[in-house]
């Protein structure tokens, strides 16, 4: 009962309350670049939370397993980078073979989330938070959730930004940044919530 | 596939190149952020003990250290140990740290975490640099936050025995209580460690303190350091005493003893000052006083919202000497006025008489308190006297 | 190679590309680590020193690394070179590593040293790529230490670390909060475009220029700039 509140914890701080996106800026350049239209924002998001489980249930064990017996610690950077590399290429292959549909949904958002900091950021943290393998699979969802929940809302809000009429040194980037701002605000009310879910 | 394994090969000898950078660097850097994180565990550690070179937790698993301590850390070059102790203060828990050095003296303490109203713990921790036991049980607890700076010394007490062990040594880590019980279950096995203080109502010379088995087995008498136990029936248990016979003698005195209620409803005096009264054959009385400490609303007894009285029982033998006292009931301020049902301070009335009763060391910082408690007893006096008075 | 060129380069980063307040690159850590100009100021030379390093090492193989497994290639090598100044930073600066924690290693992810590992050092000799890592991270450290000045002292109250007597009862901690970082990011942006009055190359929007993956990348758009390239 203790462990299944923990993950219930961290899974729910993760998805509102730390917020890769939108408490600790982590995949900010998606958030801000593939957010203009829904389906496009639901498809990156999707694809972030697939490949950020993976990434975790690969990465974990060759921290642990490999890394840490050999005192190769210092090889984790060029570790995960080169594994998150290899398993979008090998991602993208095989949605491409086997399931065209699906490529087309998703396939295409993979090349942009090697260099997705909230990929290598969740499977690092992980690492250091000292979670065990399942709370790690657990906050590596929430953060996938968190990000494509993050997503949804912002292109939704980014579509009512596109009808109005803006000052021309804030169109584009500058009002978009601040419009971030004020969801980042609102996410902020979760502050203390999670916490206390169980007390 | 010539031109796959070429490019293969280009990309495993960069990442063999960068590898043996990384090695490099990090063959370089590790001893150095190695330090580097021990200095930064070790931060709270040197706060009290700052000559201390490096800290490792120490295995504590097989010792009998005092309960209060949590976590034991020892000083790499033997220069003494730090104990992290819980205590209870007077709101919360206090987290104490405090080092003790090779010789026994205190290097420094600090208190961690803690939740007091007075915040008087925060410097308190000074008192006790450099200071061994003997000068730490000097240290004065502070008038105003007594329970926790109590705690605190307690809590330092316990840090220089549990270096003491932690050497190799052996102390008494009993709390005084334990050590009474100890004692009387040791004097007299039938009792099944349940004792109680007996409240005298006739003098019996020459004991310190008697006590009596709740299941009425016997008593334990005390007498400097020796623990007399006695049978019901005058049996002294124990070996080699001196004066068997004084012992079977005070036995009898306390079983002959009947006291004789006394209806204080005829005298209308009373009834507003006196809870009970009580007679011996010998003409000694017990009497319940009342008295209007702080728990009257700041000693106005005649407050309307007056609520708690400090009761206390109290026995006068016929020449007016108080042979016992005793806190029946108090509702006083938490940590101060409460001292009231301390034995340390009513034991102080025991052999006073009536011209001299109010010459006993006054509850600090609860002035209200110690003049209610003496009201009572002046109360008690005059009682005797109007009792006295219509016995005859 | 003259001598005015290899100033421009240098310029080029600092000033007209400017790879956070003009080509809105490495947003992750302008956000993340503002928030303290020392973080701030650290962050930057960490970069500037991955970037000079990894722009060098690239350039020197540029006719060894096969066109092909370029990008994995440079990966493993920036990847290297943040691990050696994490490692160097943990070991001589430990208070900075305590403050950028993981954005440290997220240097690895950072666009601006993909970005210009691609865009310039594998077509530029040796010395111009190492100028324009210089330039590039100069101008990284320059615009998060601008907004770390704005962020701290409306937020804390202080300049690195040290407080401003008057501002400190003053402090707005939103600005110090995630949501401070957009809103003062955005508003540099807009600030930016006031003063060039729209001269510099303002990006409206994210578009693919810097991206090391417009090449293989498969959203259209990208696509176009691909075949363009």
């Amino acid at each position: 009962m203790e462990t299944f509140k923990l993950l219930i914890v961290i899974l729910l701080s993760s998805v509102l309350v730390d917020n890769y996106v939108l408490s600790r800026f982590l995949g900010i350049c998606p958030f801000l670049g593939v957010s203009k239209k829904l389906d496009q924002a639901t498809g990156m998001g999707v694809a972030v939370t697939v490949v950020m489980l993976i990434a975790t249930a690969v990465t974990w064990p060759i921290q642990y397993l490999v890394l840490n017996p050999l005192k190769l610690g210092y090889l984790q950077n060029i570790a995960f980078i080169l594994v998150i590399a290899t398993l979008v290429q090998i991602l993208e292959v095989i949605l491409k073979k086997f399931s065209p549909s699906l490529y087309k949904g998703l396939g295409v958002y993979l090349p942009l989330i090697t260099t997705n900091c909230a990929v290598l950021g969740v499977t690092i943290n992980n690492i250091i938070d000292g979670y065990n393998f399942l709370e790690s699979m657990v906050s590596s969802l929430g953060c996938g959730i968190g990000f494509l929940f993050a997503m949804v809302l912002f292109s939704g809000l980014r579509s009512r930004i596109d009808d109005s009429h803006i000052p021309t040194p804030f169109r584009g980037l500058a009002v978009t940044l601040i419009a971030a701002s004020f969801i980042s605000l609102a996410f902020m009310g979760f502050g203390g919530i999670v916490e206390n879910i169980f007390a | 596939m010539k031109t796959n394994l070429k490019n293969l090969s280009v990309f495993i000898c960069i990442c063999a190149v960068i590898t043996l950078l990384l090695a490099t660097t990090n063959f370089i850097t590790a001893p150095i952020i190695e330090k580097n994180q021990n200095a930064s565990a070790n931060k709270a550690l040197l706060e009290v003990m700052p000559d201390g070179t490096g800290f490792e937790k120490a295995d504590v698993a097989d010792k009998a250290l005092p309960a209060t301590v949590t976590e034991v850390y020892k000083e790499t070059s033997g220069k003494g140990y730090v104990i992290k102790l819980k205590t209870a203060g007077y709101g919360t828990d206090m987290i104490i740290m405090c080092g003790v050095n090779a010789e026994g003296v205190v290097t420094g303490a600090v208190c961690l975490s803690s939740n007091e109203t007075l915040g008087k713990e925060k410097e308190y921790g000074v008192n006790f640099k450099d200071k061994d036991a003997a000068d730490v049980e000097g240290v004065d607890i502070i008038a105003g936050a007594t329970k926790t700076t109590e705690a605190y010394k307690n809590a330092v007490k316990d840090a220089l025995n549990t270096a003491i062990i932690m050497g190799g040594g052996s102390v008494d880590i009993r709390t005084e209580e334990e050590i009474l019980a100890d004692n009387l279950s040791e004097a007299f096995p039938d009792g099944e460690k349940k004792f109680e203080k007996l409240f005298l109502v006739e003098d019996i010379e020459g004991f310190d303190a008697i006590y009596t088995a709740t299941n009425g087995k016997g008593y334990v008498f005390v007498k400097g350091e020796q623990f007399i136990g006695v049978k019901d029936d005058g049996t002294v248990v124990t070996k080699d005493v001196a004066d068997a016979s004084a012992v079977t003698a005070a036995v009898a005195t306390i079983k002959a003893t009947v006291l004789e209620d006394i209806n204080i409803t005829k005298y209308a005096d009373l009834e507003a000052t006196v809870l009970s009264a009580k007679k011996t054959a010998t003409g000694n009385f017990v009497i319940e006083a009342k008295g209007a400490g702080y728990g009257i609303k700041g000693g106005d007894e005649y407050h309307p919202a007056s609520n708690e009285y400090i009761i206390v029982r109290v026995s006068i033998n016929a020449q007016g000497k108080i042979i016992d006292c005793l806190t029946v009931s108090q509702a006083e301020t938490k940590g101060l006025g409460d001292q009231c049902a301390d034995p340390k301070f009513y034991g102080q009335f025991a052999g006073k008489n009536e011209t001299n009763y109010t010459e006993i060391d006054a509850i600090s910082g609860a002035t209200l308190t110690t003049n209610g408690y003496t009201q009572a007893i002046e109360r008690a006096y005059a009682a005797v006297k109007i009792l006295k008075g219509g016995a005859q | 190679m003259n001598k005015k060129s290899s100033l421009s380069v240098l310029l080029n980063g600092i000033i007209k590309e400017n790879p956070v307040l003009v080509l809105i690159l490495g947003t992750c850590p302008t956000l993340a680590t503002t928030t303290t100009v020392t973080g701030a100021f650290g962050m930057g030379l960490a970069a500037l020193a991955v970037l000079v390093c990894s722009n060098v090492f690239i350039s020197l193989l540029r006719k060894i690394i096969p066109e092909t497994m370029r990008i994995p290639c440079y990966i493993v090598i920036i990847a290297g070179f943040v691990t050696i100044v994490k490692m160097i930073v943990q070991a001589y600066m430990p208070a900075l590593y305590e403050t950028l924690g993981v954005y440290l290693d997220l240097i690895t992810v950072n666009c601006i040293i993909l970005g210009r590992a691609e865009m310039f050092a594998n077509r530029n000799p040796v010395v111009a790529s190492a100028l324009d890592g210089i330039g590039m991270g100069l101008g990284f450290t320059l615009a998060l230490t601008a907004m770390a000045t704005v962020r701290e002292v409306l937020g804390a109250g202080s300049f690195a670390g040290i407080a401003i007597p008057f501002m400190e009862n003053f402090k707005i901690e939103f600005f110090t909060k995630a949501p401070g970082g957009l809103l003062v990011y955005g508003l540099l942006i807009a600030l930016i475009y006031i003063i060039t009055k729209g001269a510099a190359p303002v990006k409206t929007s994210f578009s693919c220029e810097g991206c090391p993956h417009a090449a293989t990348c498969t959203i259209e758009t990208c696509q176009k700039k691909g075949a363009e390239n």
